[in-house]
C-alpha cells in the first residue's frame, strides 16, 4: 500500500489519502467466528502485517473483495464502523466460495482486496433525521453506517431504524441491537413476516412499518437495503409520503470480480457498482434501466 | 514530424536488431492455410507487412485469452498461506500493427490505465512496448475503419509508422521512443515529394472501400447520437437481440472488447492458480450472481449491452473515441447478421422508416 496502485488524484486516494490494496490480496488471519442466524456467520479478521493494518481504513457503505484460499473471491460488503470497531465480514453461505468459507476455523487465513466502493454519503447529510430500512441479512451493509452515526449522535436528527425478517430467527445482530438502543434517541421498529409463539412484537411486512414509525419525510434520508421486492414496496410508501427521490439511499449488488472497474461485470446501465456504487440514491437507480 | 525513407533490407535489419533486446511481433502468413496471425517473429524473413487483416486482434499480446495473475500454496494443517506475485514480462515490440489494431490498443490504454485504477496485469504488458504501426493499402471486404476514425493511416499513438511507397518504406516518427531510435541509426529523410505520396496513398486507400462502408460513414455519429439517448426502439433492440447465438466470437476477436472473469484454478493439492480470462456480456451466466439472481435475463439486454459499449458517449468518454475501431471482425465471425456495421444498418433502418 504504500505505493500507490492507482491514480492518487481519483477516488479513494483523494478522499482518505490511503490506497486500498488493489490487485494482490493482503492475508487476513480469522480470529473468531460467531453464528448470526442460520445460514450465516460473522467472520473477526486482523491483518499480521501491521503497516497494512495501520493503513487500511474503510468508509460506511464500502465493500471488499475476499479470497477464500482454493476457491475464489467474493465481493463482500463491510458492516464495521470506520471507528473503533473490529474488523469483520459477515457472509451468508449460498455458493460456492461462501460455502468454502463457512467450512473455516480460527486461525485460517482469508485474502483481502479493498475497500472499494463510494460509501454512504455522510457529509452531505449532518442535520438531518436517517431512516435505515432494512430486510433480513440486508441489515449488514447498513451496520456500519447505523454505528457511525450514533458515534456522532449530535450530528443528525433522529434516527430511525426499521427491520423486517422473516422469523424472529432470522434477525441479525441482536446483540448489537440491543446496544444501539441504549442510545437517547435510537428508535428501532422490528417485525418478522408471520406470527410467531412467544413473539410480541410487530407482525408484518416492514413497509407497513414506515406508517407505524410516524416516519418524517421533511430533512430526512432514508437507508434502505433488503431482496428487491421489499426495496419496490418500501420505496413506494416512501415516494407515496413525498420524499424526494435523492433522499432515498440504497447499496446495489453485483457480480464482481476485479472491484477496480476494470471486469465489467457489475455493469448497471452506465455505471460500474464496483467505482460508481455501491450506494446509489433512487434518482439515480431508477435511471439505470435495469433490473435491481 | 521527422520522416525517413527505408529499404526493404534496413526494415529486415531493424527487426532482426530490435530481436535483441525485445520479443518481436508482427504479421505473418501461415504457408499451408494462408491465414495470418500477429505472432512472435522467429526471424526477419517471417514478417510479412502486406498479408491482410489477422483475423485475431492484436490485443491476444496485450491481454491474452487466459493468464496466470497470482499463485498461492495454502495448508489446512498449519493454516498458511504463501503467495507468490512475481511474473516477468519481456519487452515488446508490435511491428507492422493495422492502424485499427493501433487504435485498439490505445482504447484498452485508456480504459485499463486511464480511470480511476491502474491495472497492473495490463501494465506490465504494456510497460516497454514499442508500437509500429503500418498504413493499409487495400481495405479488406468486411473494413469501415473510415467510419470510425481508425484508419487506413494511423495519426496517433504510434512510436513508429511505416507505410510502403514506390521507392520504399516511408517512416513516420510519432513519439521521442520513436525518434531516439531513428536518431541511432543512419536513415535517410524522406523529402516533400514522398511525404505528397503518402497523402496520396491514403487517399487512394480510402476510395477502395466498400459501399457498406462509404455509405455509413456519417450514420455511425448518428446511431451513437440515438444509442447515448436511449431513442432506439425496444423493437429494434430485440430484432438484433432475436440474431444472437450468445457464442461471444464478437468479443474475442474485438480489439476494445475488454471484459475478463477471474477464476480461481488448483494445480495441485493446496496449489492455486488465479486465472484472469476473457469474457463476454453476451453469455447468460455473465451477470449471474450467487444464489442464482440474474438481473440479466433476457438475450436483448445483455446484446445491447455490447452495442453501448461499442457507441455511446459514456463509454468514449472513458476511450477519448468511439469503442468501435472499424476493424469489421465481428461481421466476419457473427453467426447471426449483428456484426457492428449490420446494427448500424438496422439502426440507420428504423430511424429513416426503411427508406434507406
Amino acid at each position: 500500500m504504500a505505493n500507490c496502485h492507482g491514480n492518487h488524484e481519483h477516488g479513494n486516494c483523494k478522499t482518505t489519502g490511503l490506497c486500498p490494496i488493489v490487485t494482490f490480496p493482503e492475508v487476513v488471519n480469522i480470529d473468531e467466528i460467531r453464528d448470526e442466524i442460520p445460514e450465516v456467520k460473522t467472520f473477526y479478521l486482523s491483518f499480521p502485517n501491521k503497516d497494512v493494518e495501520r493503513e487500511f481504513r474503510i468508509k460506511s457503505g464500502q465493500f471488499i473483495m475476499c479470497t477464500v484460499f482454493g476457491a475464489g473471491e467474493f465481493a463482500v460488503s463491510l458492516p464495521p464502523s470506520p471507528e473503533n470497531d473490529r474488523f469483520h465480514i459477515s457472509v451468508r453461505a449460498v455458493g460456492k466460495v461462501t460455502n468454502a468459507l463457512h467450512a473455516l476455523k480460527p486461525g485460517d487465513k482469508l485474502g483481502v482486496r479493498g475497500p472499494f466502493g463510494n460509501g454512504f454519503p455522510f457529509e452531505d447529510i449532518k442535520g438531518k433525521n436517517i431512516i435505515y430500512v432494512a430486510g433480513g441479512i440486508g441489515l449488514i451493509p447498513l451496520r456500519s453506517s447505523i454505528v457511525h452515526a450514533l458515534q456522532h449522535r449530535e450530528d443528525f436528527g433522529r434516527i430511525i431504524l426499521l427491520y423486517g425478517a422473516r422469523s424472529s430467527q432470522d434477525l441479525m445482530y441482536q446483540p448489537d441491537i440491543k446496544e444501539w438502543q441504549q442510545n437517547a434517541g435510537f428508535e428501532t421498529f422490528i417485525t418478522i413476516d408471520k406470527p410467531e409463539a412467544g413473539w410480541n412484537g410487530e407482525v408484518g411486512y416492514v413497509n407497513q412499518l414506515i406508517e407505524k414509525a410516524k416516519v418524517p419525510v421533511d430533512n430526512s434520508v432514508a437507508f434502505v437495503c433488503g431482496p428487491p421486492v421489499m426495496f419496490n414496496s418500501v420505496i413506494g410508501e416512501f415516494l407515496k409520503r413525498g420524499m424526494s427521490e435523492d433522499a432515498i439511499i440504497s447499496t446495489l449488488e453485483r457480480q464482481m470480480k476485479c472491484g477496480i472497474g476494470k471486469c465489467q461485470h457489475c455493469a448497471v446501465g452506465r455505471t460500474l457498482v464496483c467505482t460508481d456504487g455501491p450506494v446509489y440514491t433512487y434518482r439515480q437507480i431508477k435511471t439505470l434501466g435495469e433490473q435491481i | 514530424m521527422s520522416m525517413y525513407l527505408l529499404s526493404a533490407h534496413d526494415i529486415s535489419a531493424l527487426v532482426t536488431e530490435l530481436q535483441a533486446s525485445y520479443d518481436v511481433y508482427g504479421p505473418q502468413v501461415e504457408p499451408q492455410t494462408k491465414q495470418v496471425f500477429f505472432d512472435q517473429l522467429a526471424s526477419a524473413e517471417a514478417l510479412d507487412l502486406a498479408a491482410p487483416i489477422p483475423s485475431m486482434p492484436v490485443k491476444e499480446i496485450l491481454f491474452p485469452q487466459m493468464e496466470r495473475i497470482l499463485k498461492y500454496k495454502y495448508d489446512a494443517q498449519s493454516q498458511s498461506v504463501e503467495l507468490s506475485k512475481q511474473y516477468f514480462e519481456r519487452p515488446k515490440v508490435l511491428f507492422g500493427l493495422r492502424p485499427c489494431d493501433l487504435s485498439g490498443i490505445l482504447v484498452l490504454d485508456r480504459f485499463f490505465l486511464g480511470q480511476e485504477f491502474v491495472d497492473d496485469v495490463y501494465l506490465t504488458h504494456r510497460r516497454q512496448c514499442l508500437l509500429i504501426s503500418n498504413t493499409c493499402l487495400h481495405p479488406f471486404p468486411q473494413c469501415f475503419c473510415v467510419c470510425t476514425h481508425s484508419g487506413p493511416d494511423a495519426d496517433e499513438g504510434f512510436d513508429l509508422d511505416l507505410t510502403q511507397l514506390k521507392d520504399g518504406i516511408l517512416v513516420r516518427v510519432g513519439s521521442e521512443k520513436g525518434q531516439a531510435l531513428a536518431d541511432a541509426h543512419q536513415w535517410s529523410v524522406a523529402s516533400a515529394a514522398h511525404a505528397a505520396e503518402f497523402k496520396a496513398v491514403v487517399e487512394r486507400s480510402i476510395d477502395l472501400f466498400p459501399e457498406l462502408a462509404t455509405d455509413n460513414k456519417a450514420w455511425v455519429a448518428k446511431v451513437m447520437n440515438r444509442i447515448t439517448t436511449g431513442f432506439v426502439k425496444p423493437e429494434t433492440w430485440e430484432y438484433i437481440g432475436d440474431q444472437c447465438f450468445e457464442c461471444g466470437a464478437c468479443s474475442f476477436v474485438c480489439p476494445t472488447c475488454s471484459c475478463f472473469n477471474i477464476e480461481d484454478s488448483a494445480t495441485a493439492c493446496g496449489e492455486c492458480e488465479r486465472l484472469r480470462m476473457r469474457d463476454s456480456c453476451s453469455f447468460e451466466g455473465y451477470a449471474r450472481m450467487a444464489g442464482d439472481h440474474n438481473p440479466r435475463q433476457p438475450v436483448e439486454d445483455r446484446r445491447n449491452k455490447r452495442f453501448f459499449c461499442k457507441l455511446s458517449y459514456p463509454q468514449s468518454k472513458k476511450y477519448l473515441r468511439p469503442g468501435c475501431v472499424g476493424c469489421g471482425r465481428c461481421q466476419w465471425v457473427c453467426p447471426g447478421d449483428i456484426g457492428l456495421p449490420n446494427v448500424v444498418q438496422y439502426i440507420r433502418r428504423e430511424i429513416t422508416g426503411g427508406q434507406n
